[in-house]
Order: structure tokens, then sequence, then C-alpha cells
């Protein structure tokens, strides 16, 4: 299959920590962000050196993270704060100042503790948890404001509106390209894997944005010309899973390998780490507040609880991203101690029951124990999704028996 | 069933006779007498449970006999079922809220606010006659369904299988999202899937970061509150005025101020004037919530802080104490630790940051009741920076003269276990007292090696 | 000597026992049971050479072999490899096609399964990967009251009370009972306070996939008198009595799932 374009990307991504620390010599600022609705192109336009810190998968990281933020915080967290704690990171060594948001409780708690144990410079978002009422949107554009003067104290020079509009501009271009590269990973007979789309979704939370999108339209351009048109269809023998539920970070490659060990493919996702904090992003006016209730109204993340469940939007984008990547079960991961996610699991089962759709749920943490229990499940699973497919066969043999 | 029963004595039953009534919500009162023939007659035979002696649960053989308060919150509590059954009946309506908040919107709006665990007192309360094991029995087979229905990892149901099973007539869950909870706002979304669709639900949404020094915050939880009366409104049908909001704040303050006083006249007496239990259960009233009827903790808060001064002055220490006991001050999650066990241990709890955050912050009285109300909230110092809320609980831990800090976080209590060690560190650095953090097993339970770790700590003071 | 008819087998290594059932035809034939080594190769071998043995057939003569159960991926002998969960499925359709619901109780994990009229899974759910709930759990127990884990479930049938296990962590489950035997507590009843919580938990678990009659109790704690009983209460269902060792259910399975491979492969018409 191989795209060349991810090779070189790959190489990129080798070459990043380095590149990072000549240009903080140089005078440029990074910032690294964690959560679920920090306005990144704010970042940007501020010229700070915006990169995600989004690093999952290292247990011996999380035992001692756990150490500061308790063994009670979700593993994703602990990770990030252990990760912190030991400072080995190339990404995490190269911040200078750190923006959070509050999208997850869990999430602020980390900035707290990172805050207070390793005297981080740190930048928090609230996020309101009532985010669709008018109030909570008025609430929201101060906080805005507030981030963003917090970090223009930090650039020492205020927000210009004119680099902003260009940064959302861009930010605008890497989204739709990602969108149509991400058409082609489901399609039949795919040149590109969803795995090769998600690290490659994943490289752009630390690559420089203007480089990241002329790679992206280089991949697309590669995928076209081998492609042409991708038809969103199962190949033979497909088990079409869809992946849903707690974040799956880089470094957190068990659940996805799993998966394909056990003959599954996957053919989309909604998770916070992969394509859908990309999707539905509309930024209505060119500001601070304008950008971060561009984020806000995008499909809320599972921490922003919403009470009626028939308007629910989240559920609504699943059943959408279900019917448009013809998927035909959902694997549900949920992250230990999760709440956002956990609360959340057995509802969208049934919600998914109603149109036939099945839901497995996942719950893991980052140790290799689990690895067995696990792939008994998926492959139960598999099993169970292929069977379906081939019962009339299946069916046959028994009434001859 | 054959299982020792604790029994107020008769030697005392005179003094008691001697004090105050109960007077409630709706104007009725209850007489002392009226008390002691439910606390020795009825509720025995009630609820077997409550007077059960069993030293692994917490029942000791005895009590505070001759504390009438002790008696009337007992009263109180036991009769907490029957009083919210009755009430329901009276067309009153009921919310669902969080445990850390304080309670005057709701009282303005004429509704009854029980936290978590009053909801759980009211279930348990409906069925009579049942042991200790069997009401643990009954308690863990609706839990483990509920913790199905929601999530393993949640660390209370918040009764979600009684309203949404119908056994309890709660009308409305509107619970502050404080930062305190990891899982409340959760729990209200929970309920969109239940089978029950006429029990309204509101998340008050609480800000962060800084909340209490940001205008636009305040105004935003202002909002909030003011949608949380509209709520409760469109359920009881009337309207509730920015005067009857006014006049609940002013009602709470004075529950607040008492409760401060009787905490500080506890903590200023040389000898613990009650023992851990009792304390609580006192100090506790201050934020008129705890009875699910404010007025009749208000009564009996009032009698309380004149029986402690009466205590303190004349030096009596109270009931099961030992001498010179290490005093405990407990922080964390909305749950303690076994008080009378660890009396027998040679401890006392002095305090607890859970239920006093709240109680020692007033409300201004002058100005928009909303705007004033959604300032104090904010300042709750239980909810405050890392920082700020450690600095507030160093000052408890001195004005209650504490020897040993315990944190407890609850299962499943992502919010305190995140930051219990930086707490922690901040007060060891600052004061020098030793501390302890303790990890509360799965679903609460009190089992020994969580006694067996306070006890040690016990040991080591 | 050599039989005439066609043969498959199944083979289900578990962490406690290995098992396998030979069916001849569409029957079964004969059945293999031996505890679990360390090597699941081994122990899925000789599961299997038992019932050979005793069917006098020779390894070469099976048309078909399909593995299931942890040991699954390491199964030289095996054509196929199939999780337990199917397994479980298609043998208890196999012995009774109108069960919907199965409960299977192993030693490391406990299933609840639900199936179709065509023993095809529809849901399924297990639980975490703690041991509550489990074969392994009863055996810690019944080590704590130093008696035979196959007397566990009639000693709790003895019980006058029920004491609530607050702790479902095998750990602390441990030392809880020991606390409670210390404080005076009956064994039955505590014990009987285990079976009920158990019995709630896995009463739990099917609060998540939901439970249709008939149910059907597989695995070896199946064979735990004092487990059906609780658990019929808890789910308030009867329990379909079966004919052959519950424990065999998996292989017998896994034994209907080879010869339906062997007729997919054209090994066998
Ligand atoms: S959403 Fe889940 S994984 Fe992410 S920070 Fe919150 S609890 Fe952790
Ligand atoms: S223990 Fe913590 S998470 Fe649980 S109800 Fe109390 S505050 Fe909330």
């Amino acid at each position: 299959m191989s795209v060349k374009t991810l090779d070189v990307i790959r190489k990129r991504l080798e070459e990043r920590p380095d590149e990072l620390r000549r240009a903080r010599e140089n005078g440029l600022k990074v910032v690294g962000w964690v959560g679920y609705n920090v306005p990144e192109e704010i970042i940007h336009a501020l010229g700070f050196i915006p990169v995600r810190i989004a690093v999952g998968g290292d247990d011996r990281l999380v035992e001692i993270g756990a150490r500061y933020a308790s063994s009670k915080t979700c593993v994703f967290i602990r990770e990030i704060v252990g990760a912190f704690a030991e400072n080995k990171d190339p990404y995490i060594q190269q911040t200078d100042i750190l923006a959070f948001d509050a999208t997850c409780l869990q999430n602020y708690r980390a900035a707290e503790v990172i805050e207070y144990f390793f005297k981080k410079d740190v930048v928090v978002l609230a996020v309101p948890r009532n985010f669709h009422l008018d109030e909570a949107k008025e609430y929201f554009a101060h906080e805005a404001n507030e981030f963003t003067r917090l970090l223009e104290e930090r650039a020492g020079a205020p927000l210009d509106s004119a680099r902003l509009a260009e940064s959302v501009a861009l930010y605008n271009d890497i989204r739709k390209t990602l969108k149509s590269i991400y058409t082609f990973q489901a399609s039949k007979n795919n040149v590109i894997s969803w795995e090769e789309v998600y690290d490659l979704i994943q490289a752009g939370e630390l690559l420089d944005k203007r480089e990241y999108l002329s790679l992206l339209t280089q991949t697309l351009d590669e995928l076209k010309e081998r492609q042409h048109y991708p038809v969103i269809a199962s190949d033979d023998g497909d088990s079409r899973i869809f992946l849903s539920g707690s974040l799956i970070p880089r470094g957190d490659r068990k659940l996805i390998s799993i998966i394909k060990s056990v003959g599954g493919r996957i053919v989309g996702d909604d998770l916070w780490s992969g394509i859908l904090p990309h999707l539905d992003l509309d930024i209505k006016e060119i500001s601070p507040a304008g950008v971060a209730l561009g984020y806000l109204n995008r499909t809320p993340h599972a921490a922003l609880p919403y009470l009626d469940l028939e308007s629910d939007r989240r559920l609504k984008k699943l059943q959408e991203c279900l019917s448009q990547f013809k998927a035909q079960g959902v694997i549900y991961h949920t992250l230990r101690y999760c709440d956002p996610f956990t609360f959340k699991a057995k509802e969208t089962k049934n919600v998914l029951a109603k149109s036939g759709i099945p839901l497995l749920e996942i719950h893991t943490e980052y140790a290799g124990s689990d690895y067995e229990a696990m792939k008994t499940r998926v492959e139960a699973f598999v099993e169970m999704i292929k069977i379906k497919s081939e019962i009339a066969e299946e069916q046959s043999v028994l009434v001859d028996a | 069933m054959g299982k020792q029963l604790f029994r107020y004595s008769e030697a005392n039953k005179e003094k008691f006779l001697e004090s105050d009534n109960i007077t409630f919500n709706d104007g009725s009162t209850v007489s002392p007498e009226e008390i002691w023939h439910y606390l020795t007659e009825e509720a025995p035979v009630k609820y077997p449970s409550a007077f059960e002696v069993n030293l692994y649960q917490g029942n000791r053989g005895s009590r505070d006999e001759t504390l009438p308060t002790s008696l009337k919150t007992r009263y109180l509590g036991l009769t907490f079922s029957a009083r919210m059954e009755k009430a329901k009946d009276n067309g009153k309506s009921i919310a669902f809220i969080q445990g850390g908040q304080a309670v005057d919107p709701y009282t303005a709006a004429d509704t009854i606010a029980l936290r978590p665990g009053l909801v759980n007192q009211w279930n348990n309360g409906l069925e009579y006659g049942n042991d200790i094991n069997k009401e643990n029995l009954r308690r863990k087979k609706s839990k483990e369904k509920a913790f199905h229905d929601m999530s393993f990892e949640a660390c209370q149901t918040g009764g979600y299988e009684h309203v949404q099973a119908g056994d309890l007539r709660i009308d409305v869950i509107a619970p502050y999202t404080v930062l305190r909870c990891s899982d409340i706002s959760y729990g209200v979304e929970a309920h969109r899937h239940g089978p029950k669709k006429n029990v309204k639900l509101l998340n008050v949404d609480y800000p962060l970061r800084y909340q209490a020094d940001k205008p636009w915050a305040i105004e935003y939880f202002a909002q909030n509150l003011r949608r949380l009366v509209n709520t409760l409104d469109e359920v009881t049908g009337r309207k509730t005025s920015e005067d009857d909001l006014l006049k609940a704040i002013k009602l709470h303050n004075t529950g607040r101020r008492l409760g401060t006083e009787l905490a500080e006249l506890w903590w200023s007496a040389d000898v613990p004037p009650t023992n851990s239990d009792d304390r609580a259960s006192m100090v506790s009233l201050g934020n008129l919530e705890v009875h699910g009827d404010v007025q009749a903790s208000l009564s009996v808060l009032k009698e309380a802080k004149k029986f402690i001064a009466e205590r303190v002055k004349n030096g009596v220490k109270g009931h099961a104490v030992a001498d010179n006991p290490k005093r405990l001050f407990i922080l964390g999650s909305c749950v303690g630790i076994n008080g009378s066990r660890s009396e027998d241990a040679g401890a006392i709890v002095v305090g607890r940051d859970d239920q006093w955050s709240h109680c020692s912050s007033l409300v201004e009285e002058e100005g928009d009741p909303y705007y004033n109300l959604a300032k104090a909230t904010l300042e709750y110092p239980y909810e405050q920076s890392i920082e700020k809320r450690a600095q507030w609980t160093i000052e408890q831990i001195k004005k209650s003269r504490a020897d040993g800090v315990i944190f407890i976080h609850n299962w499943g209590c992502n919010t305190q276990a995140a930051i219990s060690r930086p707490i922690v560190d901040i007060i060891k650095r600052e004061t020098g007292i030793p501390t302890y953090i303790h990890e509360r097993d799965l679903h609460g339970l009190r089992d020994e090696q969580e006694q067996n770790r306070v006890n040690a700590f016990v040991e080591m003071l | 000597m050599s039989l005439s008819g066609n043969y498959f087998a199944g083979v289900d290594v578990g962490s406690l026992a290995a098992k396998s059932v030979i069916l001849k035809d569409g029957d079964i034939f004969a059945t293999g049971l031996v505890p679990s080594g360390v090597n699941s190769v081994e122990s899925g071998l000789n599961a299997l050479n038992i019932a050979l043995e005793s069917a006098g057939l020779k390894q070469e003569e099976l048309t078909y072999i399909v593995g299931t159960g942890y040991g699954r991926v390491s199964a030289p002998y095996a054509n196929k490899a199939v999780t337990e969960i199917t397994c479980h499925a298609k043998g208890a359709n196999y012995l009774h096609p109108t069960v919907r619901t199965i409960i299977d109780m192993g030693g490391q994990d406990c299933k609840a399964i639900r199936i179709d009229q065509d023993g095809a899974v529809v849901d399924f759910a297990m639980n975490d990967k703690c041991a509550a709930g489990t074969g392994r759990f009863l055996e810690v127990m019944a080590g704590v009251f130093k008696v035979e884990l196959k007397d566990l479930g009639a000693i709790a049938l003895s019980a006058t009370d029920t004491v609530p296990m607050s702790s479902t962590c095998t750990v602390f489950a441990e030392s809880e009972t020991i606390s409670l035997v210390a404080r005076g507590e009956k064994p039955e009843n505590i014990l009987n306070g285990i079976h009920h919580s158990i019995a709630n938990r896995i009463a739990g678990l099917f609060s998540r996939v939901g439970i249709e009659s008939d149910v059907f109790f597989s695995g070896g704690v199946a064979k735990n008198s004092g487990m059906k009983n609780a658990i019929e209460q808890a789910l308030k269902v009867t329990i379909v009595k079966p004919e052959i060792d519950p424990q065999l259910i998996g292989a017998l399975g896994a034994a209907v799932i080879a010869r339906n491979f062997a007729k997919k492969e054209g090994l066998w018409a």
C-alpha cells in the first residue's frame, strides 16, 4: 500500500524535537496544550509554536504519575503527570508554557498538579458545563478573552487580528484536507489504512502547521492519483469496526493492534485524539471569543453533560459517522477512571442497539497485563460480526447436520 | 434475630424531658416526651439496625445519653424517611443536590434539598425490621445494578436507582456541579436514559479557576441560580421572588453563624465536650439541610449551642472519649472515618473540611441576592486553587488544635484524589503536623484494613 | 482399530482446567477433563488424549479440531482457534436450542452471553479483569475456610443468615473474610454472603446485556449448587439442567464449530 508522503512525515517527526530546540534558541516559545477545547489558532497567531501534549501507553509513567496525582486519576492524566515528573519526553522538555482547558475536570486537576509540583507556567481556559446555553456562551467568551490576555502577557504583544485570520485560514485548510484524506481509509480497495491516517492526524499535533498542510496536500494528491475516487464500501470478509470512547494518544496502540491482530478492520473513529476535533469546526468571527466558540460548538466532548438524550449531538454525530463509514460494530474504549466516557458506555450501547449496531466496551489501562483478556473480548466481538454476516451460510451447515 | 440492641436508660429521661420541643417547617412540633417514646419504643422495632450493638459498623453499646441534642439528631435521622414521605404526600417538592453546597435557593423556592447521603437515608428508612446485615445486603443489591447502569467507577450513584425505580419521589435533580465532586454532573446526565422521564434535570454550572475573582464568573453563576429557581418554580407552580431568596439567605446565615459559633465553642474546650459523631451531627446542623427540614435543624441547633456551652464551662468530657485523645482533622471526599472505633483507639475527630467549607461562607445581605449568593458560593474554600484551599485548611487545623491530618479519598472520587498529595504536602510543610492519605476501597466499605491504618496513624501520633 | 464416521474435536484450555469433547458426526462421543498446568499446549493435549483414549481413536482420525479458551493461541494441534464466547454459545445451543442466555463462570472470568436461535452470539459482557465473581475467587475462599472447593456451595446452602461482603476484590475479600471469622460470624453465613455478593455482581453484568429464558449456567463454577441457587435468586430465573458436565460446554461448542468448519472447507459432506 505504502503512501510515500507518510515516510516523509515520519522522518520529519523524528527531526521535530531538535527543530523545536533550535527555534527556542532563536527566541520562539513553545506552548504545550492539554485538553479538548483549547483554541489552538489563538496560540498560533500569537507567534507561539503549539504542540499537543498527549502521551499514553506507558505503564511506568502512569505509576510515577500516581505518586503525584493519586492512583485514582484517569490513566491518561496519570501518564501525563508522570511524563512531566520524569521530564524525558522531547516535547515536554521543549515547552515553555502550558495551556490547559477545563472541559474535563481531571484535565483541570492535572493543570493544578503540574503547576504545583513541577512549577510550570500554566494557563487555563475554563469551560462551562452548560455549554449549550446562551449565558454559558457569554461566560465562555469572557474566558476566551481572559485566556488570550494571559497568553498575550507571555507573548509580550497583543493578538493581531490579521494574524488570527491567517491562522484560522491555515487551520481550516488543514481540517478540510484531513477530512478528505479520511474518507480514503474507509473505502473499498483502500491504499491507506485507518491506522496510517490516525498517525497522520497525530503528527499534525506536533509538526509546524504550514509544513503539515503541505504534507497533507501531498498525501491527498498521492491518494487521488492512486485511487481517484474513494467508494466507501466493504471488501470481502471485512468486519468494519468503529472506534469510540476515551482518547487513544500517541504511544498507546494496544487496542488498535489487538483489533488488527484478530482480523478486524477499523474504518472510522470519533476519538478526541482522532478525527472528531477536526470535524464541524465553524469559526464565525475572527476574535478570541469567535474562535473559542467555534471550538465549543463542535460535537461536544463527553465531559460536557447534556441532559436530553433525544437531541444529544454527540450521539447524533456517532450515528452519522457509523452510517457514513458503513461500520458494523463499535468498540468503545474506556480508560480506567475516565468518567466522561465510562458513564456513557451503557447508554451508547443501548442507543446503537436500536439500529442494530453492536457495541463492545473495552475498559483498560496502560498495563500490558490485560492484553489477553482484551484480545478474547475483541476477538469474540469480531467473530460475532463475521458470523452475523455469514449467518445464512452457517445456517445451511446446521440444517444439513 | 437475637442481635443485641442498645436501649436508652430511663435514668436520663427526666433531664431529657426538660429540653425543648422541635419545631418543623410546617409549624408542627414534637415534644421531648414524644421523642423519648419514639426512641425507646417505636424505633427499636422499626429500625433494629440503628440500635444493634455492632462495633464493626460503628454502633457501640452506649451513647452520650445526657446530651439531649444527641437524642434529637438521632430522632430526626430515624424519622427522616417517614417525614419525607409525609412531605411528599402533602405536595412538597423535593430536589436532589450535591453535598458541598448550601441550599438557600431551594429553601427560597419552598423545596426540600437532599444530598446523596440523605437520598440513601430516605430509601433505607422505607423498609422496617432490618438488622445491619439485611440492610447492607439490600443496599448492595440495588447499588450493584446502579453501578452497571451508570459506571463501575462512580463513587456513588446518588440514589439513581431509587429515583429511576420510582421508589423515591424526587421531582428534580439539580445540584451545583462543584469541582469537589468528579461524578455529579455525569450522575445527573445518567438520568436522561432512565425510565422516569418526568424528573426534571439541571446542572447548576459552577465555574472554575480563580472563579471568585472573576466578575463574569460570578455573573454566570448568578444566572445559573436564577435558572435553578425558575426550574424549582416550574415544579412547585409558585413564583419565588428576590425577597424570598433574601429571606432564605438571612435564615441560612443564621444557621451558618450558629454552626460556626458552635464549632468554635467546641474547639475552645480543653477536653472534647462530645465525641466525634455527636460533634459532626451538631456542627452539620449549621447548613440547616441535614434533616430535610430547615426549621427543625435550626431549633435543635439553637439548643445544642446552649448544651455545649454548659459542658465547656463545666469541663465535661464527651461520652466515650479517651483521656487526652489525639485530635484528628479529616479532609478530602465527602466520607469520614469510623468515629467510635477511632475513639476506642484513643483519637477524636475535631473537624472536617467537607460540610464545613460552605457552612463558614456567609452571604452578603445587602444588594442583589442572586449576585451575593453566587459570590459567596464561588468563594467556598473547598473549591479554591490548591494553595488557597490548603491555606484555609491550615487555619481550620490550627483553630481545632489538631494533632494529625487524614486526607481520605473515596473510591472513584477523582477530583479529590488528584490533589490529595499537594494539599497534604502544603499542610505538612507549613504546620509540621503528621498527615496520612487514605484511599478508600470500592463502594465505601468501612473495613478492617481502613481501621487498622487509622489506628496505626493514631498510635504514631 | 479404526471406527467409521467423522470425528470432530473441541479443546478448551482454561486457567483451572483443560477440557475436550469429541463429536462423532453429530453426537457426543467422548470427553476429557484435566487440571491445567503451566504449559497450555500440554494441558490441551492431555485433555484431548483422554477423550481419544476413551473413544479408542488416534488424533489423525479427527477430521477437524478447534481450540478455544485462553490456551487457544498456542494450540498447534488445532486447525482453528475460536474464542470461548462463541464456543459456549454453540455448545449451549447444541444441548438446548431454546437457550437464549448463558452465564459462564470459569476460573478467571465470568461471562454473560446472549444468543439467538442458531446459537450465534448477539451480545456479551465479561467481568472486568479482577477475579471477583470467578472460580479463582471461590477457590481462595475455600482456602480461607480450609474446605474443598466442591463443598462450598452446600455449606452456603446451610446458612441461617447472610453476612454481607463489602469487598469484591479477591485480596481484600480474603482479609475481610478472616476478620469476619475473627469477630465470630459463622462460616456458612459468610459463605452465603460471598455467594450472594457474586450473584449480585453477575446480575449487574446482565443489566448490560439483558436476560431472556432459557438460561444456561456453564463453566466449572456451575457445579456449585450454592452459586446456582444464589444466581437464580438474584436474576429471578430458573436455570436449565445440563445433560453433561457444565464445565465441558466450551469444548463441546468448539467441537460443533469444528464440524461446521470441516463442512465449509469441504472436508466433510
Ligand atoms: S476525558 Fe477521560 S481520558 Fe480525558 S482527561 Fe478526562 S478522564 Fe482523562
Ligand atoms: S466522594 Fe467525591 S466524587 Fe463521590 S460524591 Fe463525594 S465528592 Fe463526589
